[in-house]
């Protein structure tokens, strides 16, 4: 980089500040704070979610692994945005007319006080070890590619700016600077796309260069294989319907509907996107055939072809998913531990202000205790590893709890769900650590455990059906909100176009799932049919959003 | 510069200015909601 490129770094960082911190004025409530009042449009939601979903890390480290073992990595992402259209259609318009702001809320909605803050100390945790994970990565990532070698300039770059707009503007700045970042990471990637893949030739060119199975969508075989694709898909299922980096984004929307659109707009942006970053994965594979790093693949594409000025854009692309996705979960942080915790245990009489106070001060703590994380990270080796797999492993009990007893069986009460949630983790980490067994494999033994556990502590246990379980069911059913507003959501469509849409969606399902079956027998069309398949999904669901 | 590079970024144009156009709207549509709640 040069000084020009340096110069719109700068520059960037100065407007994003300037925006961020303009919004201030527009905190009066804590829903301000939290949810941006409740106002987010579908196209500014779709946005703030691709925004947040992405960071400097999915660049780099997707790519990285295309580069290492191939195409099928992009089942991440594409996968996450199917959860994402299916979460958006069935499970947080739910969440939405329960008018709640976190997770933990809705577990003391459904069950008790204690889960939800058992649950919210967990998540407030992880989501602040997670940021300090991101951001170490993102700087070793941008040390390659900026020429700056300094890590502590470069944590400050990434995270000072955005410490300061999200403590004072909460979700507004999160929300509206996630769009100006939006097209600028989306702009830097459309850039650097067409010129790698001129370097090796198109897509003939990767064919006759690349290994015979690099560039099969769904393999039969390898670390990728067609278990991966079924396997990322059951997980991301799961992620879509209770991280709360997503869900409060989406509670922050203006209606019922809009939740819908909005989940389902981002789901099918960001899947043409992820070409962007997984195609200069391969072609780096030919242009830089014996990397002992895979990561570096995309930071050496821009260092060596990417003249000065355009690098400069490109920085600023990669720079601006960082912020986006620090943003939002830096709030979610703040919103988790004034909502779940000091609003609900530590002072229950908190006035607005208090309330808004205090979210101030733990985004900005949060924010150093990220920093300090990004320095440990090195230092801690594999107790990294491990702490983000026992979270990821937890992940999948409290989705059992959350989402498949909590919204599909009365029965379950709190002491089946607290039982279910500790031994899910449990089974899991056993399975990880003492069997040593493939972490997808880990997850479902978790899951597995929850699923049966909960049941029967449940039903040893008090029937405990109370008041506030009846809202939650009435919640499937259009709202007052709704009624008042005149703009209703149908989870299961009313209207002849509705009920068109959601056949399109389950064969689309369906087909999809065949073809990674047919995948499982190395058969040659697996991949055109689960992409095909993909593609009706993506159609029925943008369809059942925008009818009725 | 061939064909295959500028039709990546016309479609990738056209999703971008989508995204700047409504985007941009939908803020408009906002402060204008907000003017008139707090003039009430």
């Amino acid at each position: 980089m040069n000084i020009v490129d340096y110069l719109i770094v700068i520059a960037f960082l100065g407007t994003i500040f300037f925006i961020g911190s303009i919004f201030y004025k527009w905190v009066g409530t804590s829903d301000d704070f939290y949810l941006a009042g409740r106002n987010l449009t579908p196209f500014i939601l779709a946005a703030v979610l691709a925004a947040t979903n992405i960071n400097l890390y999915s660049f780099i480290g997707q790519s990285g692994i295309a580069y290492k073992y191939g195409i099928p990595i992009i089942w991440q992402t594409w996968t996450g945005n199917m959860a994402m259209v299916f979460s958006g259609l069935f499970v947080i318009p739910i969440f939405r007319r329960l008018r709640i702001r976190t997770i933990p809320e809705f577990l003391e909605v459904r069950y008790s006080k204690g889960v939800r803050t058992l649950v919210a100390i967990i998540w407030v945790f992880r989501l602040a070890f997670w940021l300090g994970v991101i951001l170490y990565t993102a700087v070793t990532a941008a040390q390659i590619i900026t020429g700056v070698h300094s890590f502590t300039v470069l944590v400050l770059i990434l995270s000072i700016v955005v410490i300061i707009y999200t403590m004072l503007g909460g979700m507004w700045s999160v929300a509206l600077t996630d769009v100006i970042q939006f097209i600028l990471m989306l702009s830097g990637a459309l850039i650097l796309l067409p010129i790698a893949m001129s370097f090796v030739g198109w897509w003939p060119g990767l064919v006759a260069k690349l290994p015979s199975n690099s560039l099969t969508l769904v393999q039969q075989t390898g670390k990728y294989s067609w278990k991966f694709v079924l396997a990322i898909f059951l997980l991301g299922i799961e992620w879509a319907c209770v991280d709360q980096g997503l869900l409060q984004r989406a509670f922050g929307a203006e209606n019922t509907k809009t939740v819908a659109k909005g989940l389902v707009l981002a789901a099918i942006i960001t899947t043409p996107f992820a070409l962007l970053w997984n195609l200069p994965g391969l072609a780096a594979r030919i242009i830089f055939p014996h990397l002992a790093n895979a990561d570096q693949a995309v930071p050496l594409l821009l260092s060596h072809f990417i003249p000065n000025i355009i690098l400069g854009i490109i920085v600023v692309g990669l720079f601006s998913s960082q912020l986006s996705a620090t943003s939002g979960n830096l709030n979610g942080i703040a919103t988790v531990f004034t909502s779940d915790i000091y609003e609900n245990v530590l002072n229950r009489k908190a006035t607005d202000k208090d309330v808004i106070l205090v979210a101030r001060i733990i985004t900005v703590l949060a924010g150093i205790v990220m920093i300090v994380f990004a320095y440990a990270v090195p230092v801690l080796g594999g107790a990294v590893n491990a702490y983000l797999t026992v979270i990821a492993i937890m992940d999948m009990p409290l989705f059992i709890i959350a989402v498949v007893y909590g919204l599909l069986w009365k029965r379950a009460n709190w002491k089946g769900a607290i039982v279910g949630y500790l031994s899910g983790a449990v089974a899991g980490v056993i399975g990880q650590y003492f069997y040593k067994l493939d972490f997808n494999l880990t997850t479902f033994i978790s899951a597995g455990a929850a699923l049966i556990i909960t049941p029967i502590v449940s039903l040893m246990t008090k029937n405990e059906q109370s008041e506030k379980l009846s809202t939650i069911w009435k919640a499937k059913q259009i709202s007052d909100e709704e009624k008042a507003s005149n703009v209703v959501y149908h989870i299961i469509p009313k209207s002849a176009m509705g009920k068109f849409s959601l056949v399109i969606f389950f064969s689309g399902l369906v087909i999809f799932l065949i073809g990674i079956v047919m995948g499982s027998e190395g058969l040659q069309l697996a991949s055109v049919i689960s992409v095909v398949g993909m593609l009706m999904y993506f159609a029925g669901g943008l369809m059942k959003a925008f009818t009725n | 510069f061939d064909w295959r590079t500028w039709g990546i970024w016309l479609i990738g144009f056209i999703i971008l200015v989508t995204w700047i156009i409504v985007p941009v709207r939908e803020f408009k549509n906002l402060l204008k909601k907000r003017k008139k709640d707090l003039t009430k």
